[in-house]
């Protein structure tokens, strides 16, 4: 009995599609997000520390528009991959064709609400209150 | 929709060993990531909308329950990261994906996980004990 392993060699040719597209950014921002959120989390739970971080740390954080950038590139790349990850974990579970559709439309509408809702806070940055 | 009762009685009696371990971990890294990643945009957002609450909001997570959160939060964060990593890895060297390889890398990548935690949890535990509890000098 031979204990090869490998499964043949198979050709799969995948539609060119909005799917096609999907995951492709699933892959290339899951890459980037490794050194992107990593950083973000080490430099903001762990060296820093919520008991360190108010109003004014968020201001003086902001003031450099390099981290500006840098939270935009978060919010960006990682709530988008978040939210076409959990679409990925629901329409695994979701079978009819219209109810994937709603689901689909629905985390689209959400992504983009909580995006722009984001976004405006970064741009509009900390007002005194 | 197939029942949640159907779901997760597969999950348990699917015996697939290291790789749905991984794939269940996957999951749910990724969704409690997600989870909070929703509530940290529209927190931080309120530094334009409503500055006057962002400091409430901080207090909640100075809290020592949502510390103990916090850091389960990261080991999610490392875990994804390194799993998402090991999932690229193979589909990018095909050959890779053998059963051997399979259950091997998925313990290698829990274990690689777990180093990287350690040190997160020292230094956060400490934080947690110096200004919640008094000590070291908190």
């Amino acid at each position: 009995m031979t204990t090869t392993t490998s499964a043949p060699e198979r050709k799969v040719t995948v539609p060119r599609n909005y799917d096609l597209v999907a995951w492709k950014w699933m892959r290339y921002s899951g890459i980037l997000l490794i050194p992107l959120a990593w950083l973000h989390v080490l430099i903001q739970d762990v060296l820093v520390g919520v008991h360190q971080i108010d109003l004014d740390y968020v201001t003086m954080r902001w003031a450099n528009m390099s981290w500006r950038i840098y939270t935009a590139s978060l919010l960006a790349f990682a709530f988008a991959h978040g939210m076409n990850g959990f679409r990925q974990v629901l329409l695994d579970y979701i079978h009819g064709e219209r109810a994937r559709r709603f689901v689909s439309w629905l985390l689209l509408i959400a992504w983009i609400v909580i995006t722009a809702i984001g976004a405006i806070g970064i741009i509009g940055g900390v007002r005194q209150p | 929709m197939a029942s949640i009762k159907t779901i997760l009685n597969g999950y348990v009696r699917y015996k697939g060993r290291e790789g749905q371990m991984s794939f269940l971990l996957h999951r749910i890294t990724g969704l409690g990531t997600l989870l909070f990643l929703t509530i940290h945009i529209l927190d931080t957002s309120t530094v334009f909308f409503f500055p006057e609450l962002y400091n409430h909001g901080i207090a909640i997570y100075r809290t020592t329950l949502f510390g103990i959160g916090e850091m389960i939060l990261i080991f999610c964060v490392i875990y994804h990261g390194v799993n998402g990593l090991r999932i690229a890895l193979f589909d990018r060297y095909p050959h890779l994906w053998t059963i051997e390889n399979a259950r091997k890398w998925s313990l290698s990548t829990l274990g690689l996980a777990i180093l990287l935690w350690l040190p997160v949890l020292v230094i956060m535990s400490r934080n947690i004990l110096m200004h919640n509890f008094g000590l070291f000098g908190g």
